[in-house]
């Protein structure tokens, strides 16, 4: 882990909302592994304070990384529009990642929406790795502006299946309905999930994979300030201890430990901070 | 040609410490000093104040726990934390090599847990000061704050002081309408320092789901947005004569922030919060710090303490 300052090299609209966000000077990131992410600042002074977790998209041997944003609020209105040059804070690479592609597994990747790049940044990791044969990679957004960077998706080879949820693009529902229809197709086998997307998705993904008693690792999203196991924000409740923290512990996380936020338990005397 | 500037002396014995520089962490947010060890210079910084301490571990509150707000965040964590003898086997043996002050914060829910916390912390050799938390509701007068009476928190500092047998800060809630009696109360009852303020609390409204933003509806909110309270409150504390020194605390960016709490009355201060935005503040501070008094022809940090000028 390394805390610098890159350029933006490039900033790429997608529409939607979406925008990648190419950054160069990012050699510290080159061995990062899908699911790994990094918290980035712009010179913002005093407003917006904290900086913004963003899982990877994308490194290269180049020192460029990517990362693939949608803005929601006001860092990322501020990244969307961060002209070419202008200064950003990274630290990174932070957290787990995906277990790397395996000759014993077929693995089922699932991306919703904005969840999309550690599973992207997976398929590559597949394809380079002459696996991606053994991957499949399902695709789930509201509607068609959600499912981005499809050619270079269809370009590392492994299965593509779309679905939105207006039905514009794809299977008409949600990608977990395609994720029990590939798990049935591919009943018997040796099979991963690997999933990234809103965490509501995310727990569906994992009582489906606990139903079908397949393997399942889900990167988990939640608020932190630090990124680095001091602010203990992002807290996530877990059955092997009380709470497991998604900047440290995860956010790649075995799906079987990891509990809903509605499950977290109150403790006793709240002390106010 | 002029001559470079003659370097500023920055060392300061305040509150039963000898610091190298008067620029200090807050407890909280900087985890136990290692978590910043390859991301800012420890050995360039006064000291560490580490997370908050009580007798046994604590895991914390439900989710969830932090929010951002304007120039700044709400968080209500819990102080979670590894207890006493977690702190002493995990955490302790890195701190007494990292090249910086040791102060270690704790607190109790009982009068007996923050004796017998204080007791055991200031025994471990490595620890040079102990700072205690008085924002934690008292159980036995019905949730309300340590902190926030002035007789019991006398009384507490009392019961504390013989057993604590190192120098002892107490971290003052701003939650209040009269910090400088909280701040006589420490001063009566024993205390060698203070901090000065803790998380004001404060709430955030999602209007969409039209829930609290974080689980425990209130919280403590830290960062720039309270630099002008913190400020006001160390002013004050400073201004009334308490016969103690004070740990500036609230929203301290940039070396012309720490100068402003020095000028106030501070005689060291704490960099918070925002060492989750910028990692290295504490380290970068320190440096400016030092270079902006030489370049102004300060000969010595503690000219500053105190230093307002009448408007």
């Amino acid at each position: 882990m390394r805390y610098f300052e890159a350029r933006v090299a490039q900033n790429q609209s997608l529409g939607g909302g979406y925008f990648r966000l190419s950054l160069a000077g990012c050699h510290a990131l080159a061995d990062s592994r899908p699911g790994q992410f990094v918290m980035l600042r712009g010179d913002w002074e005093r407003d917006p304070l904290l900086p913004r977790a963003f899982s990877l998209l994308s490194v290269g041997s180049d020192g460029e990384a990517a990362i693939l944003a949608k803005t929601v609020g006001r860092g990322t209105a501020l990244l969307e529009r961060a002209g070419l040059g202008e200064r950003i804070s990274v630290l990174g690479p932070l957290g787990t990642s995906f277990p790397g592609p395996s000759a014993d597994f077929t693995d089922l990747l699932v991306g919703g929406g904005v969840g999309i790049p550690p599973v992207f940044m997976q398929a590559a990791l597949a394809a380079r790795l002459g696996r991606a044969g053994a991957s499949e990679l399902l695709y789930g957004g509201r509607g068609t502006p959600d499912l981005v960077l499809l050619e270079e998706i269809r370009a590392f080879g492994v299965g593509l299946f779309l679905t939105t949820e207006d039905g514009t693009k794809g299977r008409h529902g949600r990608v977990t309905a395609e994720l029990e229809a590939r798990l049935l197709v591919h009943a018997g086998k040796p099979l991963r999930i690997l999933a990234c997307g809103p965490n509501p998705m995310l727990w569906a993904v994992a009582r489906i994979a606990r139903a079908a008693g397949v393997p399942c690792f889900i990167s988990v999203e939640e608020q932190m300030a630090c990124g680095i196991g001091v602010c203990l924000g992002c807290a996530v409740p877990a059955r092997s201890r009380p709470f497991r923290y998604v900047c440290k512990d995860g956010p790649v996380f075995d799906a079987a430990d990891v509990l809903d936020v509605g499950s977290s338990p109150q403790a006793p005397a709240a002390c106010p901070t | 040609m002029t001559a470079p500037a003659a370097a500023t002396t920055m060392a300061i014995t305040t509150g039963g410490v000898a610091f190298k520089n008067p620029i200090l962490t807050a407890s909280g947010t900087f985890g136990y000093g290692r978590e910043f060890e390859s991301l800012t210079d420890l050995t360039a910084i006064g000291g560490l104040v580490t997370k908050g301490i009580s007798p046994l571990p604590r895991f914390g509150n439900s989710t969830p726990r932090i929010c951002e707000t304007a120039a700044g965040m709400l968080n209500s964590i819990g102080l979670e934390n590894v207890g006493v003898e977690g702190f002493r086997s995990e955490k302790l043996p890195y701190l007494r090599t990292a090249g910086t002050r040791v102060i270690v914060n704790f607190f109790g829910v009982t009068f007996d847990d923050y004796v017998g916390c204080g007791e055991a912390l200031a025994k471990m050799e490595g620890v040079d000061a102990l700072e205690m938390n008085v924002s934690c509701p008292n159980i036995k007068a019905g949730g309300i704050e340590f902190g926030t009476d002035p007789r019991v928190l006398a009384d507490l500092v009392r019961a504390c002081r013989p057993v604590v047998k190192k120098p002892l800060w107490i971290k003052l809630t701003p939650n209040t309408s009269d910090i400088v009696a909280l701040a006589r109360a420490c001063a009566e009852g024993g205390a060698d320092g203070l901090s000065i303020i803790n998380t004001i609390t404060g709430m955030a409204i999602d209007v969409k789901t039209r829930r609290p933003k974080i689980a425990t509806t209130f919280g403590g909110l830290s960062g720039p947005a309270i630099k002008p309270i913190a400020l006001r409150m160390v002013h004050q504390v400073h201004r009334a004569g308490i016969p103690l020194p004070i740990s500036g605390i609230g929203g301290i960016q940039t070396a012309t922030d720490v100068i402003e709490f020095l000028l106030a009355g501070a005689s060291t201060v704490q960099i918070g919060t925002q060492s989750f935005a910028d990692p290295d503040t504490a380290g970068r501070v320190a440096r400016e710090l030092g270079a902006a008094l030489s370049a102004e022809g300060v000969s010595d940090v503690r000219e500053l303490i105190g230093a307002l000028r009448p408007i």
